[in-house]
């Protein structure tokens, strides 16, 4: 497909611009006001049978709107106006040349104003796949390798060496590498950094990690550069001890976040008061807190940044179970009076946590590490999840909606998808102090992966949500265009 | 098209709503494989045809019947009950 027009497409724009193709696009293909909505709703009906469709086209030339069922050839043919646009999609049809045409500034503007439409709707940004600019196809013919992507390929699998009792680190850094947001960010070598070649920035060691990864090799890696970067940045994490996976995931994920700022200018760093750096734009999400005083039922609500949700495990359940717990109303009791500051005085309350934003992935933690001044222990129950989580019911707009609709009706937000996909699961084998980590990976559409430090084995998505190692740490991405990858 | 749908039509692209639906309907789509499906026949037709220049018209007439049928009842369930619900 060539995008550089047709010689009647070309002709017209150089006797009257892109102004007529612009005013079409913006009232009636997509609307970017009210007052465009309206237009659109009132006048865009056949002007010959009166009917919505159907492919309603608009002349480029006058105003004239008819049906691709013969109106608007009809007054093609009889006006001489060989130009018309597609009301759904915006494209240019040329009667001359008797189909749509491709032009590159037109589906740049039809772009521009789609981003538009759905800012003005609120609704997602219409995905648009990745097109290589010149340069980027001046490169891709120089390169002349070329792999093909299969259902059986590997490529993006590499096992890594235990630098003594580092699993915890190995299963942190395989569920990174298969953070797919992540992957799509390193991989189009998104970070810049000022510290260039000082060896010193981890988000750098990462993005050279993925370069590893998907560089065909297969051979184990090891990850001592990144170890000792990590003992760098956070010195709590020193030493051949093993380690909660967990907290390192943290850690690491704390580390990653500074380290991002360094090729970033300072008015650049914070979007409306928030971090917008990777890690914050993937991972973060508000927890919600409703402190209700039981005498006068003022609420004191405040909103608190998270990364990941630490959840109670009280004996075998599901993920879900433990989610409706951790959403629950909770009494404080006589013993834990807060200060009211309607009644100005210390009462009894209830706190009820919710969801108020949802990160793009969500990493669920069990907690099955209790440690207590008498003993330490590992709660070893069994708690099932989903290979795909609704989380709906644990925001705060539903647990509002649903109050005061009295639970007899559904929560308006038809719209709204707050469905996640299950990617990765860290498991945790053994006792508490000699335990070993294990991970499951997807990779590609649908592929499950046992990563056991140098070892990678092929899984079954039923032994994913079966594992039997009881799992520790589970994480979700949310289910926009992970599939994009999934076919060629 | 009666009056009647002329008008929810009407009422559905004022609110933006009908936009709304649309995009609920690509993502659907999207995910249960079917946009790949389609492509892939629209591949298929091309290949047939090779040298020959295939025109949208020509695509439109062979692929929307197949692809018409691949669209998985479970969407088009939930897209109508959607649609009702929100017009009544």
């Amino acid at each position: 497909m060539n995008d550089t027009g047709c010689i009647h497409l070309n002709n017209f724009k150089a006797a009257k611009g892109t102004n007529p193709y612009k005013i079409v696009h913006a009232f009636f293909v997509s609307c970017t006001s009210y007052e465009a909505r309206r237009y659109k709703a009132t006048s865009c009906l056949c002007f010959t049978c009166g009917k919505a469709g159907p492919r309603m086209h608009s002349c480029l030339h006058c105003i004239f709107f008819a049906c691709y069922n013969g109106h608007i050839q009809d007054h093609s043919k009889s006006k001489k106006h060989f130009l018309y646009v597609d009301l759904s999609y915006g494209n240019v049809f040329c009667a001359q040349c008797q189909d749509y045409i491709y032009d590159r500034e037109l589906t740049e503007l039809s772009r521009n104003y789609r981003v538009k439409e759905a800012k003005a709707l609120g609704i997602s940004v219409p995905y648009t796949p990745w097109l290589p600019n010149n340069n980027e196809v001046m490169a891709l013919r120089r390169l002349r390798k070329r792999r093909l992507i299969s259902p059986h390929t590997t490529i993006g699998l590499r096992g890594l060496q235990n630098l003594g009792s580092t699993c915890f680190m190995n299963c942190i850094v395989q569920t990174l590498i298969h953070t797919p947001l992540l992957r799509d960010y390193f991989l189009g070598e998104k970070h810049k950094c000022k510290t260039q070649g000082s060896g010193k920035c981890l988000v750098c060691e990462v993005s050279k990690l993925f370069q590893e990864f998907y560089s065909g090799a297969k051979t184990p890696l090891t990850l001592h550069r990144l170890l000792h970067l990590i003992w760098t940045h956070a010195r709590h994490l020193a030493g051949y001890e093993q380690q909660d996976a967990h907290e390192f995931f943290i850690a690491t994920l704390d580390v990653l976040h500074r380290h991002c700022m360094n090729g970033v200018e300072d008015t650049e760093k914070k979007e409306n008061g928030r971090c917008n750096c990777i890690i914050d734009q993937i991972f973060t999400g508000g927890l919600q807190s409703d402190v209700v005083c039981t005498s006068c039922s003022g609420v004191s609500t405040t909103i608190d940044p998270f990364w990941d949700i630490s959840l109670d495990v009280a004996g075998p359940g599901s993920l879900q179970a433990c989610l409706e717990r951790f959403t629950r109303a909770e009494h404080l009791g006589s013993a834990a009076k807060i200060k009211c500051s309607n009644c100005r005085a210390y009462r009894e309350s209830t706190k009820q946590l919710t969801l108020e934003t949802l990160p793009i992935v969500a990493s669920f933690h069990l907690k099955r590490f209790e440690h207590s001044s008498q003993i330490d222990r590992k709660i070893s129950a069994f708690v099932s999840f989903p290979a795909e989580l609704d989380m709906t019911p644990f925001m705060s707009t539903h647990r509002r909606a649903v109050e005061a609709a009295d639970n007899n009706n559904a929560p308006e937000g038809v719209f709204e998808d707050n469905r996640y996909s299950l990617f990765a699961v860290v498991n945790h084998l053994g006792s508490l102090d000699a335990g070993h980590y294990t991970a499951y990976v997807r990779q590609m559409k649908g592929s499950w992966f046992k990563c056991d430090d140098h070892m990678i084995t092929r899984a079954s998505l039923r032994e994913v949500l079966d594992s039997e190692g009881y799992p520790d740490l589970s994480f979700c991405s949310r289910v926009v265009n992970y599939h994009c990858w999934s076919y060629k | 098209m009666t009056v009647n749908n002329t008008i929810a039509h009407q009422r559905l692209t004022l609110t933006g709503d009908r936009e709304r639906f649309k995009e609920l309907l690509r993502r659907r789509l999207i995910e249960c494989g079917w946009r790949d499906q389609v492509r892939m026949l629209c591949r298929e037709i091309v290949k047939e045809n090779d040298g020959n220049n295939v025109t949208f018209d020509t695509l439109v007439t062979r692929v929307t019947p197949r692809a018409r049928a691949l669209v998985p009842d479970t969407v088009k369930k939930e897209l109508l009950q959607k649609i009702k619900t929100h017009l009544y």
